[in-house]
């Protein structure tokens, strides 16, 4: 019995030995990541730093204005008179058919076309848009 | 049987010995041994005397650093960046390698000099020979080597020779800006500019005090200048001043809501990554720095006075006939019109004698407490440590009132200048200039009242018709509703004002209806050329430049273009029966 005892207690013992050892491990081993990690987050910190550094150096107007004039020859500078603002815009014109009315002018009856309202009937995006809109309901 | 009674016998005495001796170890029978416990307490004493007298010791000596220690104390900290108003980089840390040594760690000192100076051709062989045979524990060898560099020096293996990361203070906008900015020195210190202000800010005492700062302790310096107008700014100057063969040239943006100062130039100029270029005196900033006699720009406060003090209105007619002589002095007009002229026409034809005279109706003392009022008379302060005290005359007389009416006399810096017309243009707010960015809440609420909002809106009419019909029509650009004030003063060459050495200004206001950014161009004696007959004064060049500038720029800084005159641009002025301010004016004026 007090063997027995005896026997349960060493293997206690060495059990939480081990396990104490491999805790110890795990932790010295998390702790070397970390500062792995850091030095790594640090390192990648600088590059960034550089690149941002490179970044604003290549992008600095004195250089683009340089390579503006010497690959852009055609561009002038923004005038005044091409900013325009919101309201200036002119009203949307009206929608015409002008398939429609060609074939209106042609003589041939509008039920020979087929139904597809939209993509045929307009020329511009914003008026496919418009009379697909005007379909949903 | 007696064998082993003996050997029991002999073996008993020190069984007894020792446990009469563990008895005499643990027993605390203090009557019995006080001599022996005395003597070991004493014993005890000294021991801990000695120990305490040895902290003392070493706690006052000064210890023999480290290298880890020497070495974190003299690389260069880190700073932090520092932004444009959009956010764009305008001075940053990136990590480079520095090459030290520790002296008495090195041991064939001649083959590390050889070898290190294989290594780094900049180095003088000689000069480094001395370093390491210093007795010092940390030695520099070079600051800042290139990768290359430094993979070699890794690779020859010397003992007593390292490296160590430092951050370098890289401008990647390079001369863009530099005189605002300032720049670092190699230990990364604040030496001028805004870098300097940060290191005032508290940097450098944490940086004394041995806190490792790490930069993402520290949080980005918003500067109030935009990059971008910045440059098209200094370029638009570089033209100006290489086309006008001037001498040197300096302009600036300011915001008249917010006092923050968008964009500022001054040539010619350096990169901050060379600072030994910035200690050249050609390179000053101008506009902080150099005091200037502001010509006629300054007639625009002297007006606002006389408007303010309600004594004249736009209405006053004054006489601007022939010459107004001052003892032996005479004031002439640069475009002499000989009659009596309304103020907007004084304005307008810029006339030295009607402004002194509007001068003279206020005297002395009121021209002298207005002037400090709006702060021409003491140095400006803003957060850039370089700064100026104006020039003031000793003992101001009636002829120096007279002078000073149209910027002869008193010498300000063209930035403090720009602050009072701001004062004039915003309504009467008074606000030092700033370059780091604010709202116009936090401007306002350090501003000071300085003229009436009818005052400030009467200044702006004036400026507008200015460039409508007067001498500044050179800065009407379509869509900006731009006013403007031409300046022209002599030079003082050995005491005598020079008619050929002339120094030029140019103030303009845009958009005149809702002021929003005052400009200002200054010119150091800028030639005639011929396309502009020969004149060298203000409207033909400074005017010039500070028209293509705010063409340029207004696109860039959201000044959005308008083409229809705005309705009723002066309201204030309506409403006190001036209505003419808000009918588009015609005809011709001065030039």
């Amino acid at each position: 019995m007090l063997r027995l005892l005896n026997i349960i207690a060493v293997l206690a013992l060495v059990g939480s030995a081990v396990y104490a050892y491999s805790i110890k491990y795990q932790t010295s081993y998390r702790a070397e990541q970390i500062t792995k990690t850091k030095i790594e987050i640090r390192q990648e910190r600088d590059a960034i730093a550089v690149l941002r550094a490179e970044w604003a150096y290549m992008t600095r107007p004195e250089r683009i204005q340089q390579l503006a004039d010497a690959y852009l020859s055609g561009m002038k500078r923004l005038d005044a008179t091409q900013i325009v603002t919101a309201q200036s815009l002119p009203e949307r014109s009206p929608r015409v058919d002008s398939i429609g009315q060609k074939l209106d002018a042609l003589g041939l009856s509008m039920s020979a076309t087929p139904p597809v309202a939209g993509g045929a009937s307009t020329t511009t995006p914003k008026a496919q848009g418009q009379s697909q809109e005007r379909r949903k309901p | 049987m007696t064998q082993t009674m003996r050997d029991t016998e002999q073996l008993r005495p020190p069984k007894r010995g020792m446990r009469a001796m563990l008895r005499a170890v643990f027993s605390t029978s203090l009557d019995l041994s006080a001599p022996r416990m005395r003597l070991a307490a004493l014993g005890f004493l000294v021991l801990y005397a000695v120990i305490a007298i040895k902290l003392v010791y070493l706690g006052f000596k000064p210890e023999a650093a480290t290298t880890r220690r020497a070495a974190a104390e003299a690389v260069a900290a880190s700073r932090p960046d520092i932004l444009d108003r959009n956010g764009e980089a305008l001075a940053s840390d990136v990590k480079v390698m520095s090459v030290f040594a520790e002296p008495r760690r090195i041991i064939d000192k001649d083959e590390a000099t050889e070898l290190l100076t294989a290594v780094l051709p900049g180095l003088d062989a000689r000069e480094l020979r001395e370093r390491l045979g210093s007795k010092k524990g940390f030695v520099w060898v070079k600051r800042e080597v290139t990768p290359h560099q430094r993979d070699e020096i890794f690779h020859l293996g010397l003992p007593g020779v390292g490296l160590i990361a430092e951050n370098k203070r890289v401008y990647p906008n390079g001369p863009i800006g530099a005189h605002v900015l300032g720049f670092a020195n190699v230990d990364n210190q604040g030496i001028a500019g805004i870098e300097k202000y940060i290191d005032g800010q508290g940097l450098a005492d944490l940086h004394g005090a041995g806190f490792g700062v790490t930069p993402e302790d520290l949080k980005p310096v918003a500067l109030s200048l935009d990059i971008r107008a910045t440059h098209a700014l200094r370029d638009e100057l570089e033209k100006g001043v290489t086309h006008f063969k001037a001498k040197a040239g300096a302009a600036a943006i300011l915001d008249v809501n917010t006092g923050e100062v968008i964009a500022l130039a001054s040539l010619p100029d350096y990169d901050p990554n060379k600072p030994t270029d910035a200690l050249d005196p050609v390179h000053i900033n101008r506009m902080n720095v150099g005091v200037y006699e502001m010509g006629s720009t300054f007639k625009a406060l002297t007006v606002a006075m006389a408007l303010d003090s309600g004594k004249v209105n736009l209405n006053s007619r004054l006489d601007a006939r022939g010459v107004l002589s001052f003892g032996r002095f005479k004031i002439h007009d640069y475009h002499a019109q000989n009659r009596a002229l309304t103020l907007p026409e004084v304005f307008t034809y810029s006339s030295n004698v009607g402004v002194a005279r509007m001068a003279m109706g206020q005297g002395v003392e009121r021209h002298k407490a207005f002037l400090r009022k709006m702060g021409q008379l003491t140095r400006m302060r803003t957060e850039l440590p370089e700064s100026a005290e104006p020039i003031v005359p000793k003992n101001w007389g009636e002829l120096n009132t007279m002078t000073i009416a149209f910027g002869h006399g008193l010498a300000v810096a063209p930035l403090q200048a720009m602050m009072a017309v701001g004062a004039l243009m915003n309504g009467g707010y008074l606000m030092t200039p700033t370059f780091i960015r604010r709202s116009e809440e936090e401007a306002k609420a350090n501003a000071e009242r300085v003229v009436k909002p009818e005052t400030s809106e009467a200044m702006r009419y004036l400026m507008r018709l200015n460039a409508e019909i007067g001498t500044a029509r050179r800065v009407n650009i379509a869509g900006y509703y731009v006013g403007g004030k031409t300046g022209t003063a002599e030079k003082v060459i050995n005491g005598h004002y020079s008619k050929n050495k002339l120094f030029t200004t140019f103030m303009a206001v845009a958009p005149s209806d809702k002021p929003k950014y005052l400009f200002l161009t200054i010119m150091d004696e800028p030639q005639g050329l011929p396309e502009t007959g020969g004149y060298a004064t203000a409207a033909y060049n400074a005017g010039h430049v500070t028209g293509e500038i705010i063409e340029r720029v207004g696109p860039i800084l959201g000044l959005a273009p308008r083409f229809e005159p705005p309705h009723q641009p002066f309201p204030l002025l309506a409403k006190l029966g001036y209505g003419y301010a808000n009918v588009p004016a015609r005809g011709g004026g001065g030039h």
